[in-house]
């Protein structure tokens, strides 16, 4: 079941453009053209709401704070206002995230996703990534069913990678974690290792400029 | 109603109903000293032989004027000096040797003599020109030894009626008419010299409270002037004393400054507002005149023709570079107040780094630029404002990218130094900055109208800017080159923790 938006948002143009964006990247759009008083509106079922806070009727900030005083749904703020005092009232009032115009399409489009991130499931057996089954209790590491024999740091390495896919993680916190000192070359050395034993997997990608990152699994 | 009328009615209508009031007080006074005295001479004089008789037959009054002793028939009336002994309080009266011996003491100005009446026990008159006696005051002598006839107001009379002290005889109440004093004596001096002090007090009033009128008038005027002038310098109203009307002065002075004051600030806020207009319309008028030009290459190749990317590509830069600008200009115009205010907050470095990551990632992607970032676990926060920390980063990564080639790559992250500093990474492989313009750019930063032109070299008002936020927030701005060529800026501070 797709999820569901509700963007509310006065002009026209704007609005139908970030619907039809939201459409097409899979979610089901609800769109309102005006604020509206939550007393006599029951709040919609949705999992975010985006909000402009220049709206005609109830004004953003008014809206927010009655949302929020009944639904624990997901805001994204809305503003042309590159306003310190207006985000941080947004965020006081409970907003989640904001983002000033002008943006991009993809941009919002990746706000909406962070936002409506789920967790990873972490199962009993493991943490299931790139083909792998990581079990952090057995300290063991399964390709595509066959045990890979690891050294404790290569263990340690994929724990670390893993337990933060999808984002990178810098040399030096990997380092710090695994090795207990900041050693760029021998971080290389360990995570070359790994990679021939993960071959053909491209489990572990290079990340320029930060470190290294395991993608998250698509499916 | 002016001032100095005013003051004076005030001390008009606080005299007048004095003076009234102790006019009435020495009446009342008069009128009770002359009672007194009266029934005590009438009392006297009825003691003496043959009065009995007399009254009996209706001739208490009928005997010449200065035949007995008796008020009024003494010698000729003595005026006393007029300020002469103040008169007994009243009831007192003076003592009867006085009264016989020379009543013109007391009633030295009567001109009449005391006249008696006699009348029988119901009231009817003896004296065939006796005045009418009333059944009230015949009533009033059974628990007193007098009774007043007396007005308050009649000028110089006084009247009482007593028993007489003849039992048994015809003649049972007699009514005796003397004088008293007719004008002021009892409280009052006799003679009108008190008028005189009352009289300069009020004058001295009018007197003193003229140079304060004049004073008023002039600051007035002062202060008139002022306001025409449009608050000019030069126009306050001058202080010369250290009393009230000063301190009026002084205070319209400060007044007037904080004025001046208040409408400088508004000019110069004014101006700032009509030059951030004047070169926000410039610096936007020239990328919206590409943007236009790439739309019309779009539009001219046709409906047909294959859609041309690189004329796509370059409207979307001119499109996100506006956008761009425009912020910049605004916290530009707010840096260039005299005091720029920080609105600072915790912010959230990692989702500071995500939210530039994600506005710029689009443009980097047409440009053939693998925008790379990262966010630390756990969140690092610092005290900021964010609007300003974002331009600063959003402005330091958009460089970066813009003076990056196809294939190049940014990374943008944070990072700790010391348990309780951050650093916030921007890495770039493209061309970097010349040696010798780095120096530069270090030692004063890009400044002036040179951060106002985009150039290859100009990486312009958005360096301008991330330099003077980061002076603002007291954070370290660094630009290395970075190992494999490129720039390395790092943006450091101190970091706080969360909940603060």
């Amino acid at each position: 079941m797709p999820q569901r938006v509700l963007l509310i948002e006065d002009d026209h143009d704007l609005g139908r453009q970030i619907v039809e964006r939201l459409r097409r990247a899979g979610y089901d759009a609800l769109w309102w053209t005006q604020g509206r008083e939550l007393e006599s509106t029951r709040v919609p079922e949705v999992d975010l709401v985006v909000l402009d806070l220049m709206l005609p009727g109830v004004p953003g900030f008014e809206l927010l704070e009655q949302l929020r005083s009944r639904s624990e749904v997901p805001v994204l703020v809305l503003s042309a206002r590159n306003d310190t005092g207006d985000k941080i009232r947004a965020l006081k009032l409970g907003a989640d995230d904001y983002m000033t115009k002008p943006f991009w399409p993809e941009e919002l489009l990746e706000r909406v996703k962070a936002r409506l991130r789920r967790p990873a499931l972490q199962r009993d057996d493991g943490i299931r990534v790139g083909g792998l089954l990581i079990d952090p209790s057995a300290r063991q590491v399964r390709l595509d069913g066959q045990l890979v024999a690891l050294t404790p740091v290569e263990l340690d390495i994929l724990l670390v990678l893993a337990r933060r896919r999808g984002m990178a993680v810098t040399r030096k916190q990997l380092a710090d974690q695994v090795l207990g000192a900041a050693d760029d070359r021998a971080l290389d050395a360990h995570v070359s290792r790994v990679r021939k034993k993960l071959a053909p997997r491209k489990v572990i990608e290079t990340v320029w400029g930060i470190g290294y990152r395991i993608a998250e699994d698509d499916g | 109603m002016k001032l100095r009328l005013r003051i004076a009615a005030a001390t008009v209508a606080a005299t007048v109903p004095m003076v009234i009031a102790l006019v009435i007080a020495d009446a009342r006074a008069r009128q009770h000293a002359a009672e007194q005295e009266l029934y005590r001479f009438t009392s006297e004089r009825l003691e003496d032989p043959g009065e009995r008789e007399r009254c009996e037959r209706g001739q208490l009054s009928h005997e010449g004027p200065r035949d007995a002793a008796g008020p009024g028939r003494g010698p000729p009336p003595h005026r006393g000096p007029p300020d002469g002994p103040p008169p007994p309080p009243p009831g007192e009266g003076p003592p009867p040797e006085r009264m016989r011996q020379g009543p013109d003491d007391r009633f030295g100005r009567h001109r009449e003599p005391a006249r008696l009446y006699g009348y029988d026990a119901q009231g009817r008159a003896i004296d065939a020109d006796a005045p009418v006696l009333a059944a009230a005051e015949i009533a009033g002598l059974a628990d007193a030894a007098m009774v007043s006839r007396s007005t308050l107001w009649n000028a110089g009379e006084v009247e009482i009626v007593l028993r007489a002290p003849w039992p048994g005889s015809r003649c049972a109440i007699v009514v005796a008419r003397g004088t008293k004093e007719p004008w002021l004596g009892a409280i009052l001096p006799p003679t009108r010299v008190w008028l005189a002090p009352i009289a300069v007090v009020l004058l001295a009033v009018v007197l003193a409270v003229g140079p304060f009128v004049r004073r008023i008038r002039r600051l007035t005027t002062a202060v008139e002037r002022q306001a025409a002038a449009g608050y000019a310098e030069g126009e306050a109203p001058r202080p010369s004393g250290g009393d009230e009307v000063d301190a009026l002065a002084r205070a319209f002075a400060a007044a007037g400054r904080e004025v001046q004051a208040q409408l400088a600030a508004k000019d110069r806020r004014e101006r700032a507002l009509r030059e951030f207009l004047d070169d926000t319309t410039h610096d936007v008028m020239i990328p919206l005149t590409v943007l236009q030009g790439h739309l019309a290459t779009l539009r001219d190749g046709g409906t047909d023709a294959p859609l041309d990317r690189a004329t796509l590509g370059a409207a979307m830069q001119e499109s996100h570079y506006i956008g761009s600008l425009l912020h910049n200009l605004a916290i530009a115009a707010k840096l260039d107040t005299e005091r720029p205010e920080l609105q600072r907050a915790p912010v959230d470095l990692g989702a500071l780094v995500e939210r530039v990551a994600a506005r710029h990632r689009p443009i980097s992607a047409q440009l053939g630029v693998a925008l790379e970032h990262t966010v630390p676990e756990p969140p690092r926060w610092a005290h900021a404002d964010v609007t300003l920390l974002e331009q600063a980063l959003g402005n330091l990564v958009y460089n970066a990218i813009r003076h990056n080639r196809a294939g190049g790559h940014v990374a943008v992250f944070v990072d700790d130094v010391a348990p309780d500093r951050f650093v916030l990474h921007v890495l770039d492989d493209g061309p970097g900055i010349a040696a010798a313009e780095l120096d530069a750019v270090r030692e004063r930063g890009v400044r002036g109208d040179a951060a106002r032109t985009r150039g290859t070299g100009g990486r312009g008002l958005g360096l301008d800017i991330a330099t003077r936020v980061c002076e603002l927030h007291g954070y370290a701005l660094r630009m290395a080159a970075a190992s494999g060529g490129g720039l390395h800026v790092e943006v450091e501070g101190p970091r706080i923790e969360p909940g603060r």
